[in-house]
């Protein structure tokens, strides 16, 4: 016979100033089976746990009922306090009467009737738990990190130094991302390859850390603590245990005039390359969609220039495989491009540049070796306009949200500018000014007060030619949106920061959740903000959402924090509230027809196929299997099965049922 | 006929099937299952109009598998029921063969791609007839579908005639047999015999083949190809799938795919 204890929380007043607990607590008692019903304060302080474990051991309860708040909050608390007493923690559950009920509805008797309705329902509900253990999966201690910007390299380097094994996949040529195309960073001014550089050479040289460059993941299976990767390493056409990085090869390629990527097209490169002097690693690759030979079948010079014969023309892709325990996602962003800006003529005007193109102009190892010269005539410009929300904060074009570093780079291609060009006049449009940041407000001040930047509250509605000018026309919303009209030399546009082309892919090779703008969703806006909703992946940097360097640094120490605090035992603990699919003695053996429409319907690939053979190895039925290391205990795969051979622990058919009808019965009941 | 007859004496004699199942003149002008198991029997198969049951059925029957091979006198729908049967892990390639009598001759196929190949070329939309009264169903407003569909289970006797004639209902235990919990209640009262019609609707939802047995099982006369029919046009409308046309697909309701549109959802 069920002995249930129902234990009603005021939650201070939260519960108590809507809901009659007295009464709740009295028709708790009333219901059949329950043998103990209270009410208290807090029950979830110290003395309200203790009320529960005391009624536990000294009624010999076979069940509670804790009705409080949402089980999210505290059904971790309630059910350790049952298990203190030796009762099994699945045998506790919570009616949500806060959420559900106080919160959501006035002072009352029907609220009230509500509490009782929910109570009622877990009571029905707790009657039928069963006693459940958890579940130990084994964690591999390796991580996998993808994506080598600055928050790939921080992720890698303080689980390494963790000591913890690590496997990092960049797609490029070279780790390093943006940050190792910026010229200085705000707020200091210092050079960012030079605060970079030792981070990468350190990532090439850690003994924990496999870096695989030029190398794209394929495929992501498994689950917390045992994922399977197959990463892509993409055919360099070079064989990197030969190559020692002398850089004959890239100096002796005829073909010279393809447009860098380093240089965000303002530079020419080679067909065969490295990204920039200080890559990681420092090996070149072949771009066969330019190299000579693979386009018209003659040339191979650098494979006769080469001293250690490492060139490889017939090279294939390789797929490895890797077994990890996590994943860190940072694979950063991009900026909008192209033809988003046909009104300011970028894409179309040569002096029309964005952010990046600006920061290779300032970069002293960029195309002009540091000196501000416009791409057109490579004249030092007089005056440049610097145009911020380009793109960002405008609904109109479909970018509703603040690229958030654009405010702080453009005051520092400003201040760039102006310590480089002393004459020069810098003018910034601006919508607002955030810099929000420390020391941020104050460089921005800097930009304004000490270096002359000319700042001008409003948007720019057109850029065009007229007379070797590019015209850029605008009001001042400051000054009762003046027209302005100013003539400059050089554009430079803040364009949007958005996600990587391939974010919703790679997102969907994860399954992991993205956004509306393909930004990596985070699991929890405030609380979880370095987790996905899939266990065991995490997120660093710029994927997630626009960020700066500081803040990409300190999400991939969060991450990495996460990772090592998963591989800190060699065990996981998982809660059991799993599918399991029916299993029953011979002949049936089990209620699955294996159908196996339950294997396509699961969103984690945990439905197996299971040979069930009799004692002469004949095979008697295939049927469904659930891996438990995998199954998230969504429940897809019950409401599909026509047999109902599938349950959810802890959710099952019955309690289910039982919750249904002690609902639709209540006033039978209470009779 | 007597191409079909030919073809089942020298399969049995041949011993390339252990068992052709096709039709006889049954009881009333209609026709009948007819399992014939020796050569000497094949002189009792026939095949014209009458001949509507989807013979497929009995393939998913244990004591039809215990005899060993089956030819399958087959209609359009056959085959499709056939390949469906597949896609669900239901039908191993090597346990049957159908049999397609045509103007000239039987046709046997014994894979599933020269099922397939023979499915793609032949017309499985719905007759003008059907189409008609599908047209008139969808056309009702909802208020109005409620009230002739309540009408209809009303009669419905809870004889599950229906199921037994489906071959896509071969589930060993149905959910109306599932009684811990009973989710379906089993009196024939109205609001049993709503949830057990819309279940048996849901469940053939993306499977259904349409060969119509269910309403000409139907002692009460219920037109159940309605609903199966209307279901199987929206997940054609919307996931661009029919089922029964091929031995390998995924259940288009179970599957999520990176380029479906979506648009319910997004
Ligand atoms: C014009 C400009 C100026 C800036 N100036 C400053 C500044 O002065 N100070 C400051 O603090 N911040 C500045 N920033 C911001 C800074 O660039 C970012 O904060 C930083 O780069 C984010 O680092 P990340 O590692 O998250 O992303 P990224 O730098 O974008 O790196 C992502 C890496 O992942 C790789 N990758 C992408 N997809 C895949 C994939 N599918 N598989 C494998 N690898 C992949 C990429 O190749 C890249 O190497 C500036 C940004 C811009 C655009
Ligand atoms: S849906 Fe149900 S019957 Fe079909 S394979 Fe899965 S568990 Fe078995
Ligand atoms: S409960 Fe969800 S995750 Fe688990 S097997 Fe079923 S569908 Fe897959
Ligand atoms: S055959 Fe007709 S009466 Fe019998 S269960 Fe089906 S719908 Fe009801």
């Amino acid at each position: 016979m069920a002995r249930i204890g129902v234990f009603i929380c005021h939650c201070g007043e939260n519960i108590s100033a809507t809901v009659d607990v007295k009464q709740v607590a009295a028709a708790a008692a009333r219901i059949p089976g329950v043998a103990h019903s209270v009410e208290y304060k807090y029950m979830c302080s110290d003395p309200g746990q203790q009320l529960v474990k005391d009624a536990i051991r000294e009624k010999g309860l076979t069940g509670v009922v804790v009705a409080a708040c949402s089980p999210r909050m505290h059904e971790p608390t309630f059910r350790r306090a049952c298990a203190e007493t030796g009762l099994n923690p699945f045998l506790c559950e919570m009616a949500n009467i806060r959420e559900h009920c106080s919160w959501v509805h006035e002072k009352g008797d029907a609220t009230t009737e509500k509490a009782i309705d929910i109570v009622r329902t877990l009571v029905a509900k707790v009657k039928k738990n069963k006693a459940l253990q958890p579940i130990q999966v084994p964690v591999t201690k390796v991580a996998l990190v993808i994506g080598g910007g600055i928050a790939g390299i921080q992720a890698s380097l303080d689980i390494a130094n963790a000591g913890h094994r690590v496997i990092l996949v960049e797609r490029e040529p070279s780790i390093g991302g943006h940050m190792s195309q910026l010229s200085e960073t705000f707020p200091t001014l210092d050079c960012s390859q030079c605060i970079l550089t030792p981070r990468m050479v350190e990532v090439a040289q850690h003994p924990n850390i496999t870096l695989y460059s030029y190398a794209e993941l394929e495929s992501l299976d498994g689950f917390i603590g045992n994922f399977k990767a197959r990463i892509r390493r993409k055919a360099r056409s070079l064989d990197e245990t030969l190559c020692t990085g002398c850089g004959l090869c890239t100096q002796k390629c005829p073909t010279r005039k393809i447009p860098g990527e380093f240089d965000a097209g303002l530079g020419l490169r080679p067909a065969i390359y490295v990204p920039f002097p200080q890559a990681v690693p420092n090996k070149p690759v072949i771009d066969r969609e330019h190299c000579t030979y693979y386009r018209t079948g003659k040339c191979r010079l650098c494979e006769k220039i080469c001293p250690t014969q490492a060139i490889r023309f017939d090279q294939l892709d390789e797929i490895v495989e890797v077994e990890v325990g996590a994943v860190v996602v940072a694979t950063g962003f991009d900026i909008k491009h192209g033809d988003f800006f046909p009104e300011y003529g970028y894409g179309k005007y040569p002096d029309v540049i964005d952010g990046l193109q600006f920061e290779r102009l300032a970069s002293a190892s960029g195309p002009t070796l540091g000196e501000i010269r416009r791409p057109s005539d490579g004249k030092v410009p007089e005056t440049v306009v610097f145009v911020a929300c380009a793109g960002s904060r405008d609904p109109a074009k479909g970018i509703e949200y603040c690229s958030k570093i654009c405010c702080m780079y453009t005051a520092k291609h400003a201040m760039l500018y102006r310590h480089k060009v002393h004459g020069g006049k810098p003018y910034v449009f601006y919508m607002d000014i955030r810099a929000g940041g420390k020391m941020y407000e104050e460089f921005v001040r800097r930009a304004m007060e000490e270096d002359g930047v000319q700042y001008v509250r409003g948007r720019i509605s057109r850029v065009f030619e007229r007379d070797g000018k590019l015209v850029v026309k605008g009001a001042d919303t400051l000054l009762g949106a003046r027209p302005m009209e100013i003539e400059a030399d050089l554009v430079v546009l803040a364009t949007a920061a958005v996600a990587q082309p391939g974010a919703e892919e790679l997102a969907q090779k994860l399954h992991v959740s993205y956004d509306a703008h393909r930004f990596f969703s985070e699991a929890h806006p405030k609380l979880r903000p370095v987790e996905t909703n899939t266990a065991g992946i995490f997120l660093a940097g710029a994927c997630q959402a626009p960020k700066d360097i500081p803040e990409s640094v300190a999400q991939a120490s969060g991450a990495a924090a996460k990772v090592a605090a998963l591989f800190s035992r060699s065990e996981l603990v998982r809660e059991p509230l799993i599918a399991v699919v029916d299993r029953q003695p011979p002949p049936v053996y089990s209620s699955c027809v294996g159908c196996f429409l339950c294997q396509s319907a699961c969103p984690y690939q945990a439905i197996e196929k299971e040979e069930i053979r009799g004692r002469d190895g004949q095979l008697i039925k295939t049927v469904a299997r659930v891996n438990p290391g995998l199954c998230q205990g969504c429940g897809t795969c019950v409401a599909f099965c026509r047999t109902k051979s599938i349950d959810i622990q802890g959710f099952s058919h019955e309690q289910v049922h039982a919750e249904v009808l002690a609902l639709l019965n209540r006033g039978e009941r209470d009779a | 006929m007597n191409a079909l007859r030919e073809k089942a004496r020298e399969l049995l004699a041949t011993k390339t099937v252990q068992v052709v199942i096709g039709y006889a003149p049954g009881s009333g002008g209609a026709a009948r299952a007819l399992f014939v198991r020796e050569a000497a029997q094949a002189g009792e198969l026939v095949f014209d109009e009458t001949c509507l049951q989807n013979l497929a059925a009995y393939l998913m029957k244990p004591e039809v598998r215990r005899l060993g091979r089956a030819a399958l006198v087959a209609r359009p729908a056959t085959l499709r029921t056939i390949l469906q049967l597949a896609a669900e892990n239901q039908l191993a390639e090597s346990s049957l063969l159908a049999l397609v009598p045509g103007a000239d001759g039987v046709l046997s196929l014994s894979t599933f791609s020269a099922i397939e190949a023979h499915v793609a070329a032949q017309d499985n939309d719905l007759s003008a007839a059907e189409k008609s009264e599908l047209e008139k169903f969808a056309a009702m407003g909802l208020d109005e579908r409620r009230e002739f569909w309540q009408e209809q289970f009303s009669r419905c006797l809870k004889c599950y005639a229906c199921r037994a004639a489906c071959p896509l209902c071969y589930c060993t235990r149905c959910t109306v047999e599932c009684n811990q919990p009973q989710w379906i209640p089993v009196p024939a009262h109205d609001l049993g015999n709503l949830e057990w019609n819309v279940m048996r609707a849901m469940h053939l939802a993306g499977r259904c083949t349409n060969c119509g047995d269910c309403s000409r099982a139907c002692p009460v006369g219920i037109p159940l190809y309605l609903l199966n029919q209307k279901l199987c046009s929206d997940v054609l409308s919307s996931f661009n799938q029919r089922s029964g046309m091929a031995a390998r697909a995924d259940h288009s309701l179970s599957t999520f795919k990176p380029d479906d549109p979506e648009d319910f959802i997004r």
